[in-house]
C-alpha cells in the first residue's frame, strides 16, 4: 500500500483529479466573465453612446442592449453556479469513492493479519482508525490537487503583473515568501508530530473505553471505578496539553503569514512613494501595484491553509496506514484462493516435521515437534494450558505460521495452501468459538458461507446489481452479493433449506444442545419464521392443552384459559377487555389506553367511564398505599403503577376527576386513568372487586374492539383457532395464564407441557424454531457450553475430513463419545487437558514445556502423562 | 376478595395487631392470595421458606417427621399464620403444613415484609413488641416448666 498520501491519491484518482482540474479551469473565464460583463452594462449600456449597437447581426437600441446584456449575465451567473454545483458533486463523489476504496483496503488487512497480530492490537485502536480518522482524508482528497494548481496559478498570474509594473517592486512583494517559504513548515513539522500524538492519544482513550466495557463487572467488583475516572482524566489532561501546543504553533503560524503579508505594503508605500516623488515611478503604476498585492493575498491565504490542511491529512494518513501495511499479512492469494488447482485431499495424511510455533509471546512456543496423523486417525494431544497444545493445533490447522519445520497435509504445506483450500478439509474449534449477534442457525451455517451460490436461485448471480457493481468496481471493493445465498448446501451434504435444517437438527442433537433449543424455541416469537404446517401443530397442541384444562384437574388448577366469553383473572384487564395484544411484543398492552381508535371503540362499547373509574380508584389506591405513607422511592419503584414522579400528577387529575359532574375530565386525564386499568391484573391485585355487570360488560366490550382493530396491523387479535405472533410459541401452546393464585405454577406448566409437546410430537418444530433465537452481542444470551457446542455443530456442518477440537470436550465425556461417533470417517485430532477424555481416543500425544514428550495409547503414555506432572511438582517442592 | 378483608385478616394476627391500618393495607397488596388444594403441602419440612401464610378460608394440619413417621403436632384454621419464622430468619421450615380441605391463604414474603420494616420503622418497633411478648411469654413458661422438673 502507498506510504504516503500523496502516491494514494494519483494511484487511485488521477483521472478525477485531472477532470476536476479540467472543470476548475473552465469555470474560471466564466467567472471572469460575470466580473467583467458588469462593467459593459455601466459603461456600454447604461451610460454608454452610439446606439443602436449591433450583436449577433442583430441592431439593438439602448434598452433592449440593457436587457439582452442583463440576461446573459443571467445566464452566466446560472452557469457559473452550475459548474460549481456540479464541481463540488463530483470533488465529493471523487473523495467519498478514494474514502471507500481506503476503508475497505484496510478493512481487509485487517482480514489478512496473521492470528498472532490480534494479540497486540485492540479493537478499541482499529476501530477509530478505520472510521473517525480517515474521515477528514476523503473530505481533502477533492481539492487535493485542483487548489493548488488554482490558486498557485492565479498567485502566479499576480506576481507576473506586478514585476511587468515594475522589477522592483515585483521583488518587494515577494521578497518575504522565501523567508516564509522556511519558517512556516518548520512550525508545521512540530504541529504535524503533535498531531501524531494526539492521535495516539485519542487511540488509547478508545481503547480504555471499550477496555472499560468489556471489564464492566471487574470494574464493579473491585470498586476501580475512580482509579479508572483518574486514569481517563490523565488522558484528557495530555490531550488538552497537546491540543494547546497545537494551537499555540498553529495560530503562530497564522500570526506570522498575516505580518509578513502585511509588510511589503510597507515598502511599497515609503520605497515606492519616494520613487513616485522623485518621479522614476508613475502614481498610476503603484496604484495598480497596490491594487495587485492586494489580491495576492486571498491566494496566498488559501494555499497556505491548503498546505496546512495537507500536512494534518497526511500524517492522519500516515498513522493509520502503518498500523495496518505490515509485513506479515497474509499474501492476497492465500486468502481468497484464485489460481489454484483444487488439490484432492480427502484422506489427508498430516505430517509435522521438526516443527516450530510461536503463539505471539503469551503462551509456550512449541519446539521440534515431528509426527504424522493417518487418514481416520483419533489423536489426543494431551497438555495443560501452556504446555504448546494449543499452539500444536493451531499451527496443525494452518492458523499459526511455523518459525521452524513444517505442516503437511498430504504433502502440501499447509502454510502453502490457500485458507479457502486449508477450511474445506479441515475445521478447528477453540474452546471460545466466536459466536456472532445473530440468531443460532446463522451462526451455525456461519461455515457453509464462504462464497455466495450462483446456481440462479431466487434470481441471484452471486453478484450485486448494476450500479452497486459499477460503484464497487470503480472502488476496487468486493464485487459479491451480500444478499445472494451464500449457504453451500454441498458441504453440508444437502440439496435445499429443509434439509439442511433436518442436519442441524441432528447436530444440535448430537452435541446435546436440544433441550437447550427446545426451551429456547418455546419462549421464540415467531413472524417472519412462522409456517403454516407450524402453526397447525401448535393449534393441534391448544387443543390438547384446552381438553386436558377440562379433563384434569392438576391442569385446570393451574392455567386460566383465555375464552372469548369469560374474564381471565390472570391476565391484565388491558389483554382481557382488547381481546389481543400489540403486535410489537416489545410494547405494553396498556399502551394500548392513548390509541384513539381504541378509545372510539372502548366508548361505543360503553365500558370506556367503567375503566376511567377503575384507573381512578386504582390511580387513589396508591396514592394512599405508597405516597400518603411516606413509602420511599425504592418501594414506589418496585410495586407501585405509578413511578414516584407521576404520583404528584396523577393527585391533580384524581382532583379533576372527582370534580367530574361540573366539569369534563380532559381526555388526556380519561386515557390515563383507563392505561392504570389496563395495567390491573384482577386475580393479583385485589384493588377493585368487579361485580358479575361489570365483567360482562368488559367482556363485552372484546367484540367492538375487534370490529374496530380488525386489519389493524398494530395489533393482533386473539382467536382460539389461530396463531398470535407477538405471543411466544409456549403461550400460543397454553393460550392462556398461569394462575396467579398458585405457587409456582409456572413450573409445573412446563413440566405438564413438555409430556404433552412429545406426545403430540413437537418436541422437533419447537426445537426447530429455537434455531431462530437471537443469541444476542458475542452470544450473551448463551452460557459459554451452550457457545462451545454451536462452535461444535458450525465445524461438524461442513462435514470437514480433519476436525481439530481444542479443549471443546474437556470435562464431557459423553460429548466426546458422540463425537467420535459422529467422525467415524475422518481424521479428529482433539487437544485436551483432561485424561478422561484422551483416554477415550485410540492415541495420544503428550505435550510438555512445548515438547512431545511422548506418543502412543493411553496406557503407554499415562506415566509420563500424569505422573511426569507429579514428578515435576515434586522436583518444584524439593528445590 | 379485596385489600380491606385481606388487611382485616392481617390485623387479626398478634405480630401486626398494632400496626398502622394503612401499613397493613399495603402488605396487603404486597402480599398474594394463593390457593391450595385438599391435600396440598404449604410448607415442607426442611426447606428454607421465605413465606408465611395467613390462612383466609379452609384448615390445615400441622405435621412433623419423627421416627414413627408422620406425626400431627397441631391443625391450624381461618386468621392463623404458619410460617411466620421464616420472614424473620432463615432456618429450615420445622414442621409441614398439608390443606386438610380447599384452602385459601395470604402469602406474605420476606422481602417484602423488610422492605416494609425498614420503611417503617414504627412498624419495626411494632414487630419488635409483638416478638418480645412472645419471648416474654415463652421464657416464664420455660421458667415453669424447668421448675416443674427439678420438683418432679
Amino acid at each position: 500500500m502507498e506510504s504516503t498520501l500523496f502516491g494514494f491519491i494519483w494511484r487511485y484518482s488521477k483521472r478525477q483529479q485531472i477532470i476536476i482540474l479540467g472543470m476548475t479551469v473552465v469555470s474560471f473565464p466564466i467567472l471572469y466573465m460575470t466580473l467583467e460583463l458588469p462593467k459593459w452594462i455601466v459603461n456600454d449600456a447604461i451610460s454608454g453612446k452610439d446606439f443602436p449597437k449591433s450583436i449577433m447581426g442583430f441592431e439593438l437600441t439602448q434598452i433592449p442592449y440593457l436587457i439582452v446584456l442583463c440576461g446573459i449575465f443571467l445566464g452566466l451567473v446560472v452557469l457559473n453556479n452550475g459548474v460549481k454545483y456540479v464541481l463540488n458533486i463530483y470533488k465529493g463523489v471523487s473523495g467519498e469513492r478514494m474514502l471507500r476504496r481506503l476503508r475497505y483496503i484496510l478493512y481487509n488487512y485487517i482480514l489478512r493479519f496473521p492470528l498472532t497480530r490480534f494479540r497486540k492490537v485492540s479493537g478499541g485502536e482499529i476501530i477509530p482508525m478505520i472510521t473517525a480518522e480517515v474521515e477528514d482524508v476523503g473530505v481533502f482528497i477533492g481539492e487535493a490537487i485542483a487548489t493548488p494548481a488554482f490558486q498557485g496559478g492565479t498567485l502566479l498570474v499576480y506576481i507576473v503583473f506586478i514585476f511587468a509594473q515594475d522589477p522592483f517592486l515585483g521583488a518587494a512583494a515577494v521578497s518575504l515568501y522565501p523567508l516564509q517559504a522556511y519558517v512556516i513548515p518548520k512550525l508545521q513539522r512540530r504541529v504535524i508530530m503533535l498531531t501524531r500524538d494526539r492521535i495516539k492519544n485519542i487511540r488509547v482513550i478508545s481503547d480504555r473505553i471499550a477496555e472499560t466495557v468489556s471489564a464492566a463487572t471487574d470494574i464493579k467488583a473491585n470498586d476501580t471505578a475512580r482509579y479508572h475516572l483518574a486514569d481517563l482524566s490523565d488522558r484528557l489532561f495530555l490531550n488538552y496539553r497537546i491540543r494547546l501546543a497545537i494551537f499555540r504553533r498553529k495560530y503562530m503560524i497564522k500570526f506570522l503569514n498575516n505580518f509578513l503579508n502585511q509588510l511589503p505594503p510597507f515598502f511599497f508605500y515609503s520605497v515606492g512613494g519616494v520613487l513616485v516623488i522623485n518621479g522614476s515611478m508613475s502614481f498610476g503604476a503603484l496604484v495598480a501595484v497596490l491594487a495587485a498585492y492586494k489580491d495576492l493575498a486571498s491566494p496566498w491565504k488559501e494555499l497556505l491553509n491548503w498546505y496546512q490542511n495537507l500536512a494534518n491529512v497526511s500524517v492522519k494518513y500516515q498513522t493509520v496506514v502503518e498500523n495496518f501495511d505490515v509485513d506479515d499479512a497474509v499474501p492476497t492469494h492465500r486468502l481468497d484462493g484464485l489460481g489454484e488447482d483444487a488439490i484432492n485431499l480427502t484422506t489427508p495424511t498430516i505430517a509435522l516435521s521438526s516443527l516450530a510455533v510461536s503463539g505471539g509471546g503469551s503462551g509456550q512456543e512449541v519446539l521440534d515437534v515431528s509426527m504424522e496423523v493417518k487418514p481416520k486417525a483419533r489423536l489426543a494431544v494431551y497438555g495443560r494450558d501452556g504446555s504448546g497444545r494449543s499452539e500444536l493445533l493451531l499451527a496443525i490447522a494452518g492458523l499459526l505460521p511455523p518459525i521452524a519445520g513444517r505442516v503437511t497435509i498430504d504433502g502440501h504445506r499447509i502454510d502453502e495452501l490457500s485458507h479457502a483450500m486449508v477450511a474445506r478439509h479441515v475445521s478447528f474449534v477453540g474452546s471460545e468459538p466466536y459466536i456472532f449477534n445473530d440468531t443460532i442457525r446463522d451462526n451455525i451455517v456461519y461455515s457453509l458461507r464462504t462464497e455466495p451460490r450462483r446456481d440462479g436461485e431466487n434470481g441471484g448471480t452471486g453478484d450485486v446489481s448494476s450500479l452497486r457493481y459499477a460503484e464497487a468496481t470503480l472502488t476496487g471493493n468486493s464485487l459479491l452479493d451480500i444478499s445472494a445465498p451464500w449457504e453451500d448446501y454441498e458441504r453440508a451434504g444437502v440439496s435445499d433449506p429443509s434439509e439442511l435444517d433436518d442436519r442441524l437438527i441432528e447436530l444440535v442433537e448430537l452435541v446435546g444442545l436440544e433441550g437447550d433449543l427446545y426451551r429456547l424455541g418455546l419462549a421464540a416469537h415467531l413472524e417472519e419464521q412462522l409456517t403454516e404446517s407450524f402453526a397447525d401443530k401448535i393449534m393441534t397442541a391448544r387443543a390438547e392443552v384446552v381438553r386436558r384444562a377440562t379433563e384434569d384437574k392438576s391442569w385446570a388448577g393451574l392455567v386460566e384459559l383465555w375464552t372469548s366469553g369469560e374474564l381471565n383473572n390472570s391476565a391484565t384487564l388491558g389483554e382481557n377487555t382488547l381481546f389481543a395484544v400489540p403486535s410489537d411484543p416489545g410494547s405494553r398492552v396498556w399502551e394500548a389506553a392513548f390509541d384513539p381508535t381504541v378509545r372510539d371503540a372502548l366508548k361505543t362499547a360503553k365500558v370506556y367511564d367503567l375503566l376511567v373509574d377503575i384507573g381512578a380508584s386504582v390511580a387513589a389506591t396508591m396514592i394512599e398505599l405508597f405516597s400518603d405513607t411516606g413509602a420511599d422511592a425504592s418501594l414506589i419503584g418496585d410495586y407501585s403503577f405509578l413511578s414516584a414522579d407521576e404520583i404528584p400528577l396523577f393527585e391533580q387529575r384524581l382532583r379533576r376527576y372527582n370534580a367530574k359532574p361540573q366539569k369534563p375530565l380532559p381526555q388526556e386525564d380519561a386515557d390515563a386513568f383507563v392505561g392504570l386499568a389496563f395495567r390491573l391484573v384482577p386475580g393479583r391485585h385485589r384493588i377493585v372487586t368487579l361485580d358479575a355487570e361489570q365483567e360482562a360488560k368488559i367482556v363485552g366490550a372484546r367484540e367492538y374492539v375487534h370490529k374496530a382493530l380488525k386489519g389493524n396491523d398494530r395489533y393482533a387479535l386473539f382467536d382460539e383457532a389461530s396463531y398470535i405472533p407477538p405471543l411466544s410459541v409456549e403461550e400460543n401452546i397454553l393460550f392462556g395464564k398461569p394462575r396467579v393464585d398458585r405457587r409456582g405454577a409456572s413450573e409445573r406448566i412446563d413440566n405438564l407441557l413438555r409430556d404433552t409437546v412429545k406426545e403430540l410430537g413437537l418436541r422437533d418444530p419447537i426445537a426447530r424454531a429455537g434455531l431462530n433465537f437471537e443469541v444476542g452481542v458475542a452470544g450473551g444470551r448463551l452460557s459459554a457450553s451452550q457457545r462451545r457446542r454451536i462452535g461444535l455443530v458450525r465445524a461438524l456442518v461442513k462435514r470437514p475430513d480433519v476436525l481439530i477440537l481444542d479443549a471443546v470436550a474437556d470435562g464431557d465425556k459423553a460429548l466426546m463419545t458422540r463425537i467420535m461417533d459422529a467422525c467415524a470417517e475422518h481424521t479428529l485430532i482433539v487437544g485436551t487437558a483432561d485424561p478422561q477424555i484422551a483416554k477415550t481416543l485410540d492415541k495420544v500425544a503428550v505435550m510438555r514445556e512445548g515438547r512431545l514428550v511422548a506418543q502412543g495409547p493411553w496406557d503407554s503414555v499415562q506415566q509420563i502423562a500424569i505422573d511426569g506432572v507429579a514428578v515435576e511438582a515434586l522436583e518444584k517442592e524439593a528445590s | 376478595m379485596s385489600l380491606e378483608s385481606d388487611a382485616a385478616a392481617l390485623r387479626k394476627i398478634p405480630l401486626f395487631r398494632n400496626v398502622d391500618d394503612q401499613k397493613l393495607r399495603l402488605l396487603a397488596f404486597l402480599s398474594e392470595r394463593v390457593r391450595f388444594d385438599a391435600g396440598e403441602n404449604l410448607v415442607e419440612e426442611g426447606d428454607f421458606g421465605d413465606t408465611a401464610y395467613i390462612i383466609l378460608a379452609g384448615n390445615a394440619d400441622v405435621v412433623i417427621q419423627s421416627v414413627n413417621g408422620e406425626q400431627l403436632v397441631a391443625t391450624v384454621k381461618e386468621n392463623d399464620i404458619v410460617g411466620e419464622i421464616a420472614i424473620l430468619i432463615d432456618v429450615p421450615r420445622t414442621a409441614t403444613v398439608r390443606a386438610t380441605s380447599d384452602l385459601v391463604a395470604l402469602a406474605v414474603s420476606k422481602e417484602h415484609f423488610f422492605k416494609l420494616l425498614t420503611n417503617f420503622p414504627d412498624m419495626a418497633v411494632e414487630v419488635m413488641r409483638a416478638l418480645a411478648h412472645r419471648l416474654e411469654r415463652t421464657t416464664r413458661e420455660f421458667g415453669r416448666l424447668r421448675a416443674a422438673l427439678a420438683d418432679g
